[in-house]
């Protein structure tokens, strides 16, 4: 997109575009139509390898779990040294700009392994959560975490943070905080839906 | 091991009588938020831990002293595995007989057992490594060692935590005789 056309504040104006887009899609009909739209590709899912192993032995779905619990694991030690640095409550000795460049490899890294783990188990028990409230809302909430950091938070921070607003960094911290709150809990619940 | 199995059993029988064992077990939303707690806590405390260790083996955080990661880490880390054990106490006091005789429950905490020496001789390691090595990107063999050992030991313990929601060797499912002793069934046993 022409840049000029979006004046000074391009990044202002494409997150407000993307809400009120996403305030779009949860208000009209669009959303049923697409979640309609979706089922053949879960009917898929399951038919896959992934889904049919995950059907077939129970031990590697448990391990694949085990395997999702842990990249979880590294995915909330790399996002609350992040965020606690944003909040002035560990490593304030280090640089803000310092501790997130070093966390952010670790996030990456543990995101690819739990969306890789993600989508296997997802296989195996595709038409259940295609039909979990919860599900799509773990799925809601990921894509906005996703979002947040490498287009809000990864932008915003790459100028000059030590000289930034405390509370703004505060902020971007709680808000991070409670992004990925929301991934963990509603991923937890989809355990307990169905 | 019979009496000791037995030992086992009765207590796990006893706390089962409890009213608000009962209650806890029941409630779909409050078993749920301390399972839930329970998760999150491990994020918390694993999270942190994972990086200690990956600092020490120069996979994480290589910038940062690993000595000082390891000291501004351990308080978050001691508070999610506070949190950790005292839901993970209230999750066995909601369904104490079916956990007591859990084979991985049993697994996983000879693995917290070892965890939790491999983490005393490793602060204790850390201690005496002096700090000419903090700031470069592998700390020595023996504290790699350590870090090594301690990955792989709570790797294996999320595993075992994982799979005692799996019912393959449950008393009731009845397993073959060197499972049941392992996993502490009692012959004619009335509560699972």
């Amino acid at each position: 997109m022409n840049r000029a056309l979006l004046g000074p504040y391009p990044r202002t104006i494409s997150v407000g575009a993307v809400i009120v887009f996403g305030l779009a899609f949860a208000l009209t009909d669009a959303r049923h139509t697409t979640w309609e739209a979706l089922l053949p590709l879960f009917e898929w899912m399951e038919a896959t390898s992934p889904g049919v192993i995950s059907q077939t032995y129970g031990a590697v779905f448990a391990l694949v779990e085990a395997a999702h619990l842990i990249a979880m694991a590294l995915l909330g030690g790399a996002v609350l040294v992040a965020d606690g640095r944003l909040l002035g409550l560990i490593l304030r000795d280090f640089s803000v700009s310092r501790v997130l460049d070093q966390s952010h490899r670790l996030f990456v890294w543990s995101l690819t392994a739990m969306i890789l783990s993600g989508v296997f188990m997802a296989c195996g028990v595709a038409l259940k959560v295609y039909y979990l409230n919860v599900f799509w809302y773990k799925m809601l909430a990921l894509v906005t975490g996703v979002f947040f950091v490498f287009f809000i938070r990864r932008p915003l921070l790459r100028g000059d943070v030590e000289n930034m607003n405390p509370q703004l960094l505060r902020l971007v911290g709680i808000a991070s905080l409670m992004i990925w709150f929301s991934v963990a809990a509603t991923g937890r619940w989809i355990g307990f839906s169905g | 091991m019979d009496v000791f199995n037995q030992l086992i059993y009765d207590f796990a029988a006893w706390v089962d009588t409890h009213q608000w064992s009962t209650a806890l077990h029941e409630s779909f939303y409050v078993y749920n938020w301390i399972e839930s707690t329970h998760v999150v806590a491990l994020t918390l405390s694993l999270g942190m831990l994972f990086l200690i260790d990956l600092r020490m083996l120069g996979l994480a955080m290589a910038d940062i002293p690993a000595s000082t990661l390891a000291r501004r880490l351990s308080l978050p880390m001691f508070l999610g595995f506070t949190v950790m054990i005292i839901t993970g106490l209230l999750l066995f006091y909601a369904i104490p007989v079916r956990s007591a005789q859990s084979l991985w429950l049993r697994i996983k905490l000879v693995l917290l057992f070892a965890a939790a020496i491999n983490a005393w001789l490793f602060h204790r390691r850390l201690r005496t490594a002096g700090q000419s090595w903090d700031t470069a990107v592998k700390a020595p063999v023996r504290l790699q060692v350590g870090a090594s050992l301690s990955i792989t030991l709570w790797v294996l313990i999320v595993i075992c935590g994982r799979l005692i929601a799996y019912d393959w060797f449950d008393c009731r499912a009845e397993p073959s005789s060197f499972i049941a002793t392992l996993a502490g069934c009692i012959a004619d046993q009335e509560q699972f």
